[in-house]
């Protein structure tokens, strides 16, 4: 998978680009923004990666510029602009995802691989979910296993629909809170774990193995069940 | 007070245009009265005139020209053409079939018909001139009439009517300077005070405030405007000084805490085991300073005001029952009881992200500092134009004397230092609620706490 990132911390921009490679990818670097979006135009990006604070094009208008042009690579900013305000401006100039300085590379490296494979998801308007034997009607809100009808609760449900709309996939918790709940502020009780735990008992019940995996100090990985 | 200052001031500025614009009117209004009044006197000069031209004409006409130049004579005779009684008249008749004359003008003025005006010596003094209105007719073939009357007494009223004029004039220009002059210096020294507070201000005594007249016109209006606009500048001052001094305090210590175990991972660590220990507490401690930072930055941020641009009305029922679907297992997994009596369809304006997490830290407090067991009610009722929303416990509670400090940045209750948390939580809350304006209430809910809040319904 190719990775732009563009990042003129040449400290953080080193330790980024070593990470990535050693997670398999290729990732080209640049350090300001004019060459950033000359790069983004050219290349074939699976995600950009951007800095918001950027010398001579800065994050957002480089976004901006981008998707005038008709490319719609996801993008995902890092910045340390953490105000709400801040975030909302950043989705609508066109971004995708916003990653507050600083941050566990688990936590980028996670929400890369889920942006990575959007353009393949065409079918987000589906009405029907089906992973293995699990199937979900996003219009009756109703979950069915091999057969067997299970009673999700509101919040429950869209738990188990996102989880469904990216299986095999590290999903950490702050991606859980800011997509099934809107929250994003890190809650001070453990609101993930319950829900998780809930939803694994009533999904699980009756059934060999787990279909949610806990990775410790990450995050969850739904299983599509056989 | 510079007299040129009051001259150039506003107020007297506006109150000389209006002295101009009544004086303008008034010489309007003296134009209309002398011509009415000039025209009612001519119009009755000239009735008595033609009155006399009839009485003599009628003599002629009854008994011929002796009895006209008998009745000329009469008339002068009376007061009215004597000159006794001012202004005086005159009469010319003339008969030129006989030549003979009657009457007391030398000069008949050509025999003019006709209503005209002319000048003769006066009656009594001929080294002056009177002006004469009059009409010549012919009575009869040959026989011409001249009867008129000295003008003098229109003149006379005219006179009287422009120095009514003249002294009404001089005092309400007198009365509009004067009073032009006294409002301009009332206005000025309350101006005068405004600018004073300012000065004082940016000479650096910021708790100085513009004194008020208690008069509650539009300057009061302005100085209370004004004076709200100072406390509130001088309240984010004081926030910024707070978080500055909060910063420099509350971070140092968890700051201390990283080094020391830095420096002893230095000096006593062996294996790599132990570092990788170190690194992961590290590593946790970062990410609490971290945590504090987003709480510091989030206060400040809301307590700026600058989301008020994202307020809309919103749904508080459906937030607090959002909320209470999210912490009900929460709660649950502490076997405490999370409970709701929520009215629905209740609207108020408010910015949906902050009033949730408000709400979520009220919640998360009551389920982190209650015992097992504990039961924990959220409520919204409406109360006539209020949305009362409320958190309610019977946890351990809050001490009635440290009810008002726990709004504050890094405020732990005495004894809770141990526990986990930043004491930062209570103060976001009280800043979001500042923000929509809602009012906030800790109460003792015998046993537990109860915080009330309270919304404007849309």
């Amino acid at each position: 998978m190719h990775i732009l990132l563009v990042e003129d911390d040449v400290e953080l921009a080193g330790s980024l680009l070593g990470q990535f490679r050693e997670q398999g990818y290729q990732v080209e670097h640049c350090a300001d923004g004019d060459s950033g979006l000359a790069s983004a135009c050219r290349g074939e990006y699976q995600v950009i990666v951007l800095d918001r604070m950027l010398p001579r094009l800065d994050g957002l208008r480089l976004v901006r510029e981008l998707r005038s042009r008709g490319v719609a690579t996801p993008v995902i900013y890092l910045t340390t602009m953490s105000g709400i305000d801040d975030r909302v401006q950043g989705l609508e100039a066109g971004g995708d995802d916003y990653l507050v300085k600083p941050f566990a590379f688990a936590e980028l490296l996670a929400r890369v691989r889920v942006l990575s494979r959007r353009p393949a998801n065409a079918n987000e308007a589906a009405i029907r979910l089906t992973l293995g034997s699990i199937e979900l009607d996003l219009l009756k809100r109703t979950v069915v296993r091999a057969g067997k009808h299970i009673d999700l609760l509101p919040q429950e449900f869209r738990l188990l629909e996102y989880f469904a709309r990216n299986p095999d996939r590290m999903l950490t918790k702050r991606m859980l809170l800011e997509n099934v709940w809107g929250i994003h502020f890190d809650p001070q009780t453990s609101v993930v774990e319950s829900h998780i735990s809930r939803l694994r008992a009533k999904i699980n019940q009756g059934f060999e193995g787990d279909v949610i995996q806990t990775v410790r100090g990450t995050g969850y990985k739904f299983l599509a069940p056989h | 007070m510079r007299p040129t200052r009051v001259l150039k001031s506003e107020s007297f500025r506006s109150a000389a245009l209006f002295a101009t614009l009544f004086l303008i009117l008034s010489w309007v209004l003296l134009g209309v009265v002398y011509w009415i009044v000039d025209d009612t006197q001519k119009s009755a000069l000239v009735g008595s005139i033609d009155a006399d031209i009839n009485t003599i004409r009628n003599g002629y006409r009854e008994k011929g020209l002796a009895e006209a130049i008998e009745v000329v004579h009469q008339r002068l005779g009376s007061g009215e053409y004597s000159g006794a009684d001012l202004p005086g008249g005159y009469i010319l008749l003339r008969d030129t079939a006989s030549g003979s004359l009657a009457g007391n003008l030398q000069r008949p003025e050509n025999f003019r018909l006709g209503l005209f005006k002319f000048s003769v010596p006066r009656l009594h003094q001929h080294d002056s001139t009177v002006n004469v209105l009059g009409r010549g007719v012919y009575i009869a073939d040959g026989v011409y009439l001249f009867v008129g009357r000295d003008t003098g007494q229109i003149a006379v009223t005219r006179m009287r009517i422009l120095k009514a004029f003249a002294w009404i004039e001089a005092v309400a220009m007198i009365f509009a300077g004067l009073g032009g002059i006294f409002f301009s210096v009332q206005f000025m020294r309350r101006i005068d005070a405004i600018a004073r507070t300012c000065q004082a201000i940016i000479a650096g005594r910021f708790s100085d405030r513009i004194p008020l007249r208690g008069s509650g016109d539009e300057l009061d209006g302005l100085a209370i405007a004004i004076n709200n606009m100072l406390d509130r500048i001088s309240t984010l001052l004081d926030n910024l000084r707070q978080v500055s001094s909060d910063v420099a305090h509350d971070l140092r210590t968890p700051l201390t805490h990283l080094r020391n175990r830095l420096e002893e991972a230095r000096q006593k660590s062996v294996t790599a085991e132990d570092y990788a220990a170190v690194v992961a507490r590290a590593i946790e401690d970062t990410d609490h300073l971290l945590v504090i930072f987003a709480a510091l930055l989030r206060i400040s941020q809301v307590e700026s005001g600058s989301r008020l641009s994202a307020f809309s009305a919103l749904s508080l029922s459906e937030l607090l029952e959002r909320i209470y679907e999210m912490y009900l297992p929460v709660a649950e997994d502490q076997h405490q009881v999370l409970l709701q009596d929520i009215q629905p369809g209740v609207r108020i304006r408010g910015d949906g992200e902050l009033l949730t997490q408000m709400f979520s830290n009220l919640i998360e407090n009551a389920i982190r500092h209650g015992p097992s067991g504990a039961r924990i009610l959220i409520r919204l009722a409406v109360a006539g134009n209020s949305a009362d929303a409320s958190v309610e416990d019977n946890g351990p509670g809050i001490p009635a004397d440290e009810r008002d400090k726990v709004f504050r940045r890094f405020y732990r209750l005495t004894g809770s230092r141990s526990t986990p948390g930043n004491g930062l939580g209570l103060a976001l809350v009280s800043a979001i609620a500042n923000l929509h304006h809602a009012k906030i209430e800790l109460r003792d809910n015998r046993p537990g706490l109860q915080v009330l809040t309270g919304f404007d319904v849309v």
